[in-house]
């Protein structure tokens, strides 16, 4: 017996209750009205006419005439590819330096969070200013201490994109670094000391303790942030505006440029659902793996 | 001996962590107190440090800065009734589904989580038609609904999670004891749902304000539009005045920073029930 | 104050019936426990009471009125959690005056009551904590308080004392017993305790499975189970069952095993030779006697001080002893134990009913 029995051990029970039929339903429906309104108003209108707009075959076939489309499928590609994985696998690293408890520890922890915590907007700019290849700091200090030209770093294709996703990770680590030492310091100590006591050395530990409680954890934040890194329109537009001559487009960045800057609505949308084959599945995939969680 | 080379070990992660998560805030700072002559020198430290762009932020002393503290009000303004009406929108939906286990409510929240997994930028073109359709554009009526459409999923997926654990039994117990489902709401639920209601309202205050996409696509007139806006109105001309625009952002990012870290307690909880649960 | 009729009434989950008709007469001022197994529907009848659960069939009146229909706030009832189901946002004081509050008593009125039921279960210095700066203890006693302050016609009880370490459940236990000696309200008690339920009860209600297995006050229960599960869920250490046949032979009866053991019997009222039997006898029941009886070898002695339980073996059957006298038994000895005939349970293998009776 808990001390607290959580709802889902009363399914079924409670629901057909005397006297609650009708103030109950009456009421659970006038709640859940406003959700569901906002939801048919901004969301499935919105998909539905999206989908419509992005029904044309033709526009499919120009796209794919397009290079600028077909560059940007491939910097999609390369950015989730790069950049989420690299994000991840620090995020798992760094989620093991910040289990340890000293202070200072704590201290670096509230700093190390700045990233996330304050606007994206300000701090990207300040990346574009300080990568520009004439008067930004990094090439200066290049040239005053090595004597040599810096990079072109955001006028050139894959620099660019480079940086792009350096940006990308340098603002969202420190939130999936978060969230993996949640899931770290959810293992049970008791797991740690009774490896010690089998005589683990600390990768045995990690190895056969830590990876196997974390496994299914990053997994699901690596899908998700899959997800969420494919909408990451800021940190390309912010900081290369898609250029030069718009090699660093992204899907997400693309579909901007093409519905608003070339006005070609359906175009736009079309990059945009080009990409659902691939979101779909992720999505359904996501949803089981957080419904599963919630459950467990 | 072992100690100091544990502890030495660590320091020599931490001190790349702190130039890694350090510079570019490092820089954004030196660019807002470098004086107009020097923002073109890329230095490490200006040689003449000044605060002024500061005050010219402060007095909208510049072509890019005309409607500064208008644009910081609108801002403010979409950041608040985002977060009350997500707050108000949600925890109503939650109560539904968690507590009065209205039917379809199971339904319904996966139609959120499913929701809060499609990127906002995937829905930017449609949105956009749809709030022309409404009339709404050029309001900030139109980036307001959009943003707690895309605040709300989190915030009912947040406060479902946290709203099932509460013991049932305070709601039979308050049934018990001659209350209603609006007396439950407001008397039991809302008090019990304190902190996550604080992660959940801080989380959509600062989607919103952060937010830039959407504003600068269904907000045109310098006078309706937010500040993430009239930072990315700096990039418009030939040469941006890189050093008011980095105070500008300084002054922008401030508000937003304190507010995290006042309620950093609840945000963390908040975000780690929020983003995975497995 | 009020009485509970409960008739025939039935639950159901869809196509699971997990209650299949009870009746129960409560008379005003009773104390009733309803006891059985996790399972059994003890906790859903008492739902069903409070109005917490539709009544799929039957009636259940309380006073003369039917409330199958009446929500739970106009049963003028009040009911204990198992987990108090306090509410964590208010004093103790906000959370005895709650349902007053609710009913918009006068401010006046809401705090003269809370003080007189503070004053009966001693809460007077708590009154401005919340629940969770209390202990176990207290925190029973605050959920006692909220449903005292309201005067209600019934108390409802959902295992209140579960939660409780052992010492505080026998503390509560004698401080819910003095409660209602002195309000002499009609109580509705679930456990799953049959100790809680001996000790506390009037009349004790034993469930299984859903459906009543018997009526009784706790003597009636101990002395005459009405049934093999009444038999063996009543008492600690549980009653010895073996089965066997019963055999009558002129005045001689016994009880013959599979193993060759006969088990004494006397006076048999009910029953025919030959009829397949199973014999009951408590622990207690079981009297040391040199040479005569029946022979087992010890097993465990587990001396608990003030009596001694003996587990042994009487040829493949584990027998349960307890002694108050300390005969200083060894494990691996034999020892001979005799059934005190009066004592003696018979009933029938196939109905599981009571011969006899």
């Amino acid at each position: 017996m808990t001390a607290v029995t959580p709802l889902d051990q009363h399914v079924g029970v409670g629901l057909k209750a005397p006297g609650r039929l009708r103030q109950e339903t009456v009421w659970g429906l006038i709640l859940i009205v406003p959700y569901l309104v906002l939801f048919l108003a901004f969301v499935l209108y919105p998909v539905g006419y999206g989908l419509w707009l992005g029904s044309d075959p033709k526009t499919y076939i120009r796209l794919w005439r397009d290079p600028v489309f077909f560059n940007a499928v491939v910097n999609t590609v390369v950015f989730l590819g790069v950049a989420v994985n690299v994000k991840m696998f620090l995020a798992l690293l760094l989620s093991g330096f910040f289990t340890h408890e000293q202070r200072w520890i704590r201290w670096l922890s509230i700093v190390f969070i700045l990233p996330w915590a304050v606007p994206s907007i300000p701090t990207i700019l300040s990346f574009r200013w300080m990568l520009n290849a004439e008067w930004g700091m990094v090439n200066n200090l290049i040239f005053r201490y090595f004597q040599v030209e810096g990079p072109v770093w955001l006028l050139n294709r894959w620099s660019g994109l480079a940086a792009v996703c350096v940006v990308h990770i340098w603002k969202y680590l420190p939130f999936w670094t978060l969230i993996l030492l949640a899931g770290r310091l959810a293992i049970p100590r008791d797991l740690y000391e009774s490896a010690d006591v089998d005589g683990a050395g600390g990768l045995q530990k990690f190895r056969y303790v830590t990876f196997p409680s974390m496994q299914n954890l990053y997994i699901t934040c690596t899908l998700l942030s899959t997800i969420m890194s494919l909408g990451d329109f800021n940190s390309v537009y912010l900081l290369t505006g898609g250029g030069p001559a718009d090699s660093t487009q992204t899907l997400a960045t693309l579909g901007i440029r093409y519905a608003f800057g070339m006005s070609e609505i359906e175009a736009g949308v079309s990059t945009v659902v080009i990409a659902l084959p691939v979101m779909i599945p992720l999505l359904f995939l996501m949803l089981r793996r957080m419904r599963r969680g919630e459950q467990g | 001996m072992n100690r100091i080379w544990k502890e030495g070990r660590l320091v020599l992660v931490a001190i790349p962590l702190l130039l890694w998560t350090l510079i570019p805030i490092y820089h954004l700072l030196v660019m807002a107190i470098t004086p107009k002559s020097e923002t073109f020198a890329g230095e490490l430290w200006p040689k003449q440090p000044t605060i002024e762009n500061f005050g010219i932020v402060i007095h909208q002393g510049h072509y890019y800065l005309e409607h500064f503290w208008i644009q910081f009000a609108n801002s403010a303004f979409v950041a608040v009734m985002v977060c009350l009406l997500t707050l108000a929108i949600a925890s109503a939906a939650t109560f539904a589904i968690s507590r009065l286990r209205v039917r379809g409510g199971v339904f319904v929240s996966n139609l959120a989580l499913a929701t809060y997994l499609v990127p906002p930028a995937f829905l930017a073109i449609p949105m956009y038609k749809v709030m022309a359709n409404y009339e709404l554009l050029n309001t900030q009526w139109a980036l307001i609904l959009t943003m707690v459409t895309f605040a709300s999923p989190y915030a009912i997926w947040v406060l479902k999670q946290y709203a099932d654990k509460l013991p049932y039994e305070l709601d039979e117990a308050a049934r018990i004891d001659g209350a209603g489902p609006m007396q439950i709401f407001r008397l039991v639920y809302l008090p019990l749902m304190v902190p996550c209601l604080v992660a959940v309202g801080t989380y959509a205050l600062l989607l919103a304000w952060n937010e830039y996409l959407y504003a600068f696509l269904m907000l045109s007139s310098e006078t309706e539009t937010t500040l993430a806006v009239a930072l990315g109105q700096f990039l418009s001309g030939d040469e941006a005045p890189w050093n008011l625009l980095m105070a500008t952002g300084m002054v922008y990012a401030l508000p937003p920073a304190v507010i995290y870290y006042v309620f950093r307690r609840y945000m963390v909880s908040g975000l780690t029930a929020g983003a995975v649960k497995s | 104050m009020a009485s509970v009729n409960i008739e025939a009434v039935r639950k159901r989950y869809g196509a699971l019936e997990v209650i299949h008709g009870i009746d129960i007469d409560i008379p005003d001022g009773e104390f009733v426990v309803l006891v059985g197994p996790s399972g059994c529907g003890k906790s859903t009848l008492l739902r069903m009471i409070a109005g917490l659960e539709e009544i799929s069939e039957g009636v259940i009146r309380i006073g003369e009125r039917k409330v199958n229909d009446v929500p739970p706030k106009d049963r003028d009832i009040a009911m204990v959690f198992q987990n108090y189901a306090l509410y964590p946002h208010m004093t103790v004081r906000e959370n005895m005056g709650f349902s007053l509050k609710l009913r918009k008593a006068e401010r006046k009125v809401i705090e003269e009551r809370v003080k007189r039921a503070a004053e009966i279960l001693g809460l007077g210095p708590l009154l401005d904590r919340y629940p969770k700066q209390l202990s176990g203890g207290q925190r029973q006693r605050v959920a006692m308080g909220r449903a005292i302050v309201r005067s209600p016609h019934v108390f409802l009880f959902d295992e209140p004392l579960s939660n409780l370490d052992a010492k505080l459940r026998v503390q509560m236990r004698t401080e819910i017993k003095a409660l209602h000696q002195q309000l002499k309200t009609t109580s509705i008690y679930v456990t799953h305790d049959q100790i809680e339920a001996m000790t506390m009860a009037d009349r004790i209600v034993v469930m299984h499975d859903g459906i009543v297995e018997q009526i009784g006050s706790p003597i009636e229960l101990y002395d005459t189970p009405a049934n093999i599960f009444v038999a063996g869920f009543i008492g600690s250490p549980a009653i010895n069952l073996v089965s066997g046949v019963l055999r009558r032979n002129g005045n001689r009866n016994w009880v013959a095993t599979e193993a060759g053991i006969d088990l004494p019997l006397g006076e048999v009222k009910a029953g025919q030779d030959g009829q397949p039997v199973v014999y009951g006898i408590r622990p207690e029941h079981l009297v040391p006697a040199n040479g005569q009886g029946l022979p087992v070898k010890v097993e465990v002695v587990e001396p608990t001080g003030a009596s001694t339980f003996v587990y042994a073996d009487l040829s493949g059957a584990q027998i349960c002893g307890v002694f108050t006298e300390r005969h200083g038994f060894h494990p691996g000895s034999t020892i001979h134990l005799m059934p005190q005939m009066d004592r003696v349970h018979l009933f029938d293998s196939k109905t599981g009913q009571r011969l006899s009776a």
